[in-house]
């Protein structure tokens, strides 16, 4: 069998399609996309608008308060979240990367592996430098809440120690995992599709 | 100014939207996805018609983008119909065809839909008539590559239609 046979056999029966009208197509120019590129920045805008509202939520009600633990407390979580803004505006940076539109579809490939790997790279070292930073400031709020001298000297027992090691690792490795799964389950899936047809055309 | 090329590209769309719904009814067989897949393929035409300067032929461009948005850009919400579908053309087609060119045609369909989706796209420009500087274009590869795995394209399809 031939190319032009199938030639042939292909242009014997014109698939059958609803075609769409003017309105129907000038609709369609100003609709929400569907790539995953255009879907990860949507959750990026989501994540950042919500933190800034709770942002704006915890000084309210850190100023609202008179003093005390609480009040710092909230303080360091209202430090946390505007740190989170700039990682943000780094995600979507990487995200504004990706401009697809007029490369074949080898160089698309590769800069849609490239640009999803580089995301989720950044996102993985992100949270890997925020657990130790979390862990941090459990600390220092216990040294707030019991006094300098009698935190230090309760930290400097091995079974404090011991025990602050053994949640450290739990807490990261259970962490690690769950942001690993959480990635793969969201984006995981589609980077080896996308792998697999880089292959696919490169043999 | 911006109206004006809104109204040129509509018109481009509705020139050539046979193109696009061959893209579709070859990466879908949901009419529903399909039909997403169809506003999301015009969605990505439009985003980078402004940057259109007509140093490719508009076909190839729209093969391009139609074809990057269907393989590797799109991501649809309902995953079991395909199989689903494919097991009841296949079922169709074992079922046996009152008219012969019929059963030629569907055969030929259903084993595209074998293909791995990078050889869905070449053949499929492949039998649009496409000439093979356009599919290596295209796709990123060179014009010998497409030789060779147009060869190999028709050799599965081959077997697949004439087990």
């Amino acid at each position: 069998m031939e190319l032009e046979d199938l030639k042939s056999i292909w242009k014997s029966s014109e698939p059958t399609f609803q075609p769409k009208n003017e309105t129907e197509i000038a609709s369609m120019l100003t609709g929400r996309s569907r790539s995953i590129i255009e879907k990860l920045k949507r959750n990026v805008w989501f994540e950042l608008v919500l933190t800034l509202v709770v942002s704006v939520a915890l000084l309210v009600y850190a100023l609202a308060l008179t003093s005390g633990m609480l009040q710092k407390a909230f303080i360091s979580i209202l430090v946390i979240c505007l740190a989170y803004t700039f990682y943000y505006i780094k995600k979507l940076m990487l995200l504004n990367r990706f401009n697809p539109a007029n490369e074949n579809v080898h160089a698309n490939l590769v800069s849609l592996i490239d640009s999803l790997e580089g995301y989720l790279k950044f996102y993985r070292r992100s949270y890997s430098i925020l657990y130790p930073l979390y862990f941090g400031l459990v600390l220092l709020l216990g040294a707030i809440e019991r006094g300098t001298t009698q935190f230090l000297e309760h930290l400097s027992k091995p079974k404090t120690i011991a025990y602050l090691l053994f949640m450290a690792a739990v807490v990261f490795f259970l962490c690690t995992s769950f942001t690993n799964w959480y990635l793969k389950k969201l984006y995981g899936n589609h980077l080896d599709k996308l792998k697999g047809l880089l292959k696919d055309l490169e043999q | 100014m911006a109206i004006a090329e809104e109204k040129r590209f509509i018109n481009l769309i509705n020139e050539h939207q046979g193109l696009i719904h061959k893209v579709c009814i070859m990466y879908e067989n949901d009419p529903d996805v399909r039909n997403d897949l169809f506003q999301e393929i015009v969605f990505q035409l439009w985003k980078s018609f402004s940057t259109f300067r007509g140093e490719a032929k508009i076909t190839t461009w729209m093969y391009r983008i139609a074809l990057n948005t269907a393989i590797s850009g799109f991501r649809k919400q309902t995953r079991n119909v395909k199989t689903e579908d494919l097991k009841e053309l296949h079922l169709n087609i074992s079922e046996g065809w009152a008219d012969d060119r019929e059963e030629e045609v569907q055969r030929l369909h259903w084993a595209i839909r074998q293909l791995s989706e990078i050889e869905r796209a070449m053949i499929m420009m492949a039998l649009e008539e496409v000439p093979y500087e356009e599919i290596a274009e295209t796709i990123g590869i060179t014009q010998n590559n497409v030789r060779v795995r147009m060869n190999r394209i028709r050799e599965k399809l081959k077997k697949l239609m004439c087990p």
